[in-house]
């Protein structure tokens, strides 16, 4: 375990991190959504907010139906009369009681809608929080996912390696001995057809000889070797010459003469190839036959 | 094979042939398609690799692999790799890459250690066959008393019996006289030394001749002759605590002695009726017991291993020649040697087979070997005074002195004549070698 935290310290102390600033961000925002009478905080603000101060982009965030204050209803007046009628008086505090009205209700709606747009914007910042803390949960899942997955991925191609080399083996045991097969079946229509001619011509006799030579060559003879040994190996030789197997079949000698036999094969390899391919042979049987 | 084929070719209803090939070629049954015969070898010793030890620094007088490779190429088997082609220095058989070492064309490889375990030092070996990588031994052998040539000849033993069939000679010793200076101050000097020439030590020393060492079949004992009093005398020494007594010293000569197999007799040349005959002397009760009585010289007895028959040398018939006298029958000397106008000094195989001698071949005195079943000898040395043949107790090799220009040194050439060495030696003027048994185990 101690293992485990040394090896992911880094991550892990990213990771933790990560969620003290997420924890403290989605704390600021719970703050601000249950300060008390936000409304009025907000309409105060919003009474010191002047529309015209405001930057055009944020004013033209504004609700277009906002009745568009007079600004100086005095002066718009025309010309003041001489004597202003009561009811003109009446009617000017009227106009003037309404548009103050308008104008308080003009910040009212000014303010509920800035809130609003706050409460929004809010609203869209804790939401884009949820969403990159969810994406971050996500991520950090979908990686341990992703290494269970890398591990089972791994396992499944390792079995499935396995089973193809398997496979590959099987089949190519297979294809050797349809290959086998065929060089037989082909060996043996070739007989038929005229290969016999070549051996008859004296092409595999020759291969013999250079064989056996190769071999004679190789073969250092132990004093225990004398005439009357006789001993068979059987080898199979690869299409370049190179000795694959050697096998000892009967044998009258004692065992420094059998390993002497075995390695003169091995250090012949690779065997001479013989002049006419028709008369090279994948087997050879060898007869250990020395003479005084 | 070729017959089936024929057969098959001949063969009318095809499927069947198809299913015989089908039934050839599923089950591998079947003989190899070409048949060919091998009958001749060449006569090289066997390329090995013993790659320097791990655990001690390299060169000098105690490095194992040098002495291992250095006995191996002194029995005329093995051609021991140089150490500077060595590509790698694997010290145990998972370090070996076998494919460098078939490149290096050696056919097995020696590897090892020197190891201590609870103080008890020891070398761990192994033997692989390289081209088939093959592991054919893996042992330790202890070494004594810090005794690391003792050791290293003990492993030399051990991979030569295992590739050979034969068991190694170098833990055995060679007794052999050497004399030092010109008379009158001449020095004569019994010494005993490892098969190879090392740690030569003196058993004697005299003044006057020593000559014909021969070794009791438990290697325990020399019996050699001594004229440190003027005469000749035959005395019988221990190695182990140098004391020695004198078991002849009869009037006239005393001379030529051999231990009987079973060690309690010793065949001696005596002159006891003015003429040289061979006795047999019976050490316990000191009896003499007469074996030939011709008025022929007839010295230099040798017993058959199984202590039935002696071989002497007699010039009975004008010119020395070997005979053979049946301990148990007549008594009556059968001549053994034919051939050339001269045999002497003959020493029978441990074996009992085939007799080594000193033969005149053409005018030079050569060691030479018969075959006592066909009788054909066969010259094995080409010196021209070469002397005193000695079998190694396992009969691979024999030892002699081999005179030039007034000095002798010692000599081994393999009992089958393919290999001559020259023996290290550097004390003076060597003679008489005579190998040791098999040290008791």
């Amino acid at each position: 375990m101690p293992g485990f935290f040394r090896e992911h310290l880094r991550p892990l102390a990213g990771s933790a991190g990560l969620h003290l600033l997420i924890v403290a961000a989605l704390a600021v925002a719970a703050m601000r959504w249950t300060s008390p009478n936000p409304p009025a905080q907000l309409a105060i603000e919003g009474v010191v907010v002047d529309g015209r101060s405001l930057p055009d982009s944020q004013r033209a965030g504004r609700p277009k139906q906002r009745p568009e204050p007079q600004p100086e209803p005095a002066a718009a007046a025309p010309a003041p009369e001489p004597v202003p009628a009561p009811d003109e008086r009446r009617k000017a505090s009227e106009q003037a009681e309404q548009e103050a009205a308008l104008r308080v209700k003009a910040r009212e709606e000014e303010a509920k809608a800035e809130l609003a747009h706050r409460q929004a914007e809010a609203a869209k910042a804790a939401e884009a929080q949820r969403k990159r803390q969810a994406e971050r949960d996500a991520q950090s899942k979908a990686k341990a996912d992703e290494a269970e997955r890398r591990e089972a991925a791994e396992a499944d191609a390792k079995r499935k390696a396995q089973a193809a080399a398997a496979a590959a083996q099987d089949a190519k045991v297979k294809s050797d001995r349809e290959a086998d097969l065929r060089r037989r079946v082909a060996a043996e229509a070739a007989e038929e057809e005229g290969a016999a001619a070549a051996a008859r011509s004296g092409a595999v006799d020759e291969y013999r000889s250079l064989l056996s030579q190769a071999i004679e060559r190789s073969w250092i003879r132990p004093p225990a070797a004398k005439a009357g040994l006789e001993c068979t190996l059987f080898v199979s030789q690869a299409p370049g010459g190179t000795v694959v197997d050697v096998k000892l079949g009967s044998c009258n000698g004692d065992q420094s003469v059998r390993e002497s036999i075995v390695n003169a094969v091995y250090r012949a390899s690779p065997l001479p190839p013989p002049r006419d391919p028709r008369a090279f042979e994948r087997r050879l049987e060898i007869v250990f036959r020395p003479t005084e | 094979m070729q017959s089936v084929k024929s057969w098959v070719a001949r063969s009318a209803f095809r499927p069947v042939t198809l299913g015989l090939v089908l039934l050839l070629a599923g089950t591998g049954v079947g003989h190899a398609q070409l048949r060919l015969d091998v009958t001749e070898g060449v006569r090289d010793a066997v390329p090995i690799a013993v790659v320097p030890f791990g655990g001690q620094a390299g060169g000098g007088p105690n490095d194992v692999a040098d002495i291992v490779a250095g006995d191996l190429r002194l029995s005329g088997r093995f051609a021991p790799l140089d150490r500077k082609d060595m590509v790698a220095r694997p010290t145990s058989g998972s370090e070996i890459r076998f494919q460098d070492w078939r490149l290096l064309k050696s056919d097995y490889i020696v590897v090892g250690r020197v190891v201590t375990e609870r103080g008890v030092t020891a070398l761990a070996f192994e033997l692989f066959n390289v081209q088939t990588g093959e592991p054919l031994l893996a042992e330790t052998v202890p070494v004594p008393s810090l005794n690391m040539r003792a050791a290293a000849h003990r492993v030399a033993d051990l991979v030569f019996e295992r590739l050979t069939g034969i068991p190694g000679a170098f833990s055995t010793r060679i007794a052999y006289v050497s004399v030092e200076g010109t008379a009158p101050s001449r020095r004569y000097r019994l010494l005993v030394a490892d098969a190879d020439g090392f740690n030569p030590r003196a058993v004697t020393e005299s003044n006057e001749p020593l000559m014909s060492p021969s070794w009791s079949p438990d290697g325990q004992e020399l019996a050699y002759v001594s004229f440190e009093t003027r005469t000749s005398a035959i005395y019988v020494q221990r190695l182990s605590t140098g004391e020695r007594r004198r078991v002849s010293a009869r009037a006239g000569i005393n001379g030529a002695p051999a231990f009987a197999p079973d060690g309690r007799r010793l065949a001696v040349t005596l002159s006891r009726n003015g003429n040289l005959d061979i006795y047999i002397l019976d050490l316990g009760t000191q009896a003499l017991t007469r074996v030939t009585s011709d008025d022929a010289i007839d010295t230099e007895a040798a017993w058959s291993p199984d202590g039935k028959s002696i071989y002497f040398t007699s010039d009975r018939a004008g010119s020395a020649q070997v005979y053979r006298v049946d301990l148990n029958g007549a008594k009556v000397a059968e001549r053994v040697t034919f051939t050339n106008s001269y045999n002497a000094r003959p020493r029978v195989s441990p074996s009992g087979t085939d007799l080594a001698m000193v033969t005149l071949d053409r005018g030079d005195y050569r060691i030479a070997v018969m075959d006592l079943k066909s009788r054909t000898l066969r010259v094995l040395s080409d010196g021209q005074q070469d002397e005193s043949p000695s079998f190694a107790p396992n009969g691979a090799t024999i030892i002699y002195a081999s005179q030039s220009r007034g000095s002798g040194d010692l000599a081994l050439v393999s009992s089958d004549g393919r290999f001559q060495e020259r023996l290290r030696s550097d004390s003076g003027d060597v003679r008489d070698p005579a190998w040791s048994p098999f040290p008791a185990r």
